[in-house]
């Protein structure tokens, strides 16, 4: 593991990204937009599955939104293992990055078993939904705190 | 609104408080986390990394590991501190402000002097002279 880990730290791209004056802010600033577009569509999505703004039409409404979150989660995956591998090993063995990357995993178990619950219908069915729903809340915005945390920590 | 949602907020909200509270003493971003007062350490290198988010030492100081920050690599590297100018064995002084929390082996450089030479990544915050 600590060999992969340091192969990654030697990749070219990895290293200009390492040295570089330019790129890495960008990164990081593309990693915030990522995570800020992912974090405000889950919230919006969630609160309407909880009985927000319903007077817009839940099916269009949670389509759009779902979507939004899917490349928004997309984009923060891409930057945010490129912020980690300039310091790949450093990372892997911090107590918050691996809570975040659980979290993280435990918010997609989280929106794969909401998928299963949520077929049809064009209101949110409640029961099961809503707790997922309320799961969802709590464990991206845990997520986010994890992450925001890794750069107090290291 | 009488939804759920009220009340998820502000627990999240609470949550969020707690943390920022319980966790701000830990920041290792800007000065904050560390004393005032200014520190000296001494030791020999043991893992050089100029790179981004800010370059960083391990030293050896009497046994003792420490992590030594520095600026980010262009701030660093401006200051005349590369990869070029040090090697692990080296021995170091480094002068900036130790961690409040002095369980915590970790400072903060403004100056570090390696094979008598002495590079200042934080300029204005090196002690007077």
């Amino acid at each position: 593991m600590d060999e992969f880990l340091a192969g990654i730290e030697q990749l070219a791209i990895v290293r200009g990204l390492k040295a570089s004056f330019v790129a890495y802010p960008i990164v990081n600033a593309l990693h915030i937009m990522s995570i800020g577009a992912l974090l405000t569509s889950v919230w919006l999505m969630d609160l309407r599955i909880l009985g927000a703004f319903r007077s817009l039409p839940y099916v269009p409404f949670v389509t759009l939104l779902r979507r939004t979150a899917f490349t928004a989660f997309a984009g923060a995956l891409v930057t945010g293992s490129l912020l980690f591998s300039v310091r790949a090993r450093e990372y892997a063995a911090m107590p918050i990055f691996l809570t975040k990357m659980t979290l993280i995993l435990l918010a997609v178990a989280n929106f794969l078993t909401f998928m299963r619950h949520a077929k049809g219908g064009d209101e949110p069915p409640g029961g099961t939904v809503t707790i997922l729903a309320v799961l969802s809340l709590v464990l991206w915005t845990s997520v986010l705190f994890a992450g925001r945390f890794i750069g107090f920590l290291n | 609104m009488q939804s759920p949602f009220n009340g998820i907020r502000s627990v999240t909200l609470a949550a969020a408080v707690i943390l920022a509270a319980g966790t701000a003493a830990y920041a290792h971003h800007g000065w904050s986390w560390t004393q005032d007062g200014f520190f000296e350490l001494r030791g020999k290198i043991t893992a050089i990394y100029i790179g981004n988010p800010h370059a960083t030492l391990d030293v050896d100081a009497d046994g003792e590991a420490w992590r030594v920050d520095l600026a980010p690599p262009s701030r660093t590297i401006a200051a005349g501190f590369t990869e070029e100018v040090a090697k692990v064995g080296d021995e170091v002084t480094a002068i900036g402000h130790r961690s409040r929390d002095e369980t915590e082996k970790w400072m903060k450089a403004a100056r570090v002097i390696v094979n008598g030479k002495a590079y200042d990544v934080y300029p204005d915050r090196v002690p007077p002279a």
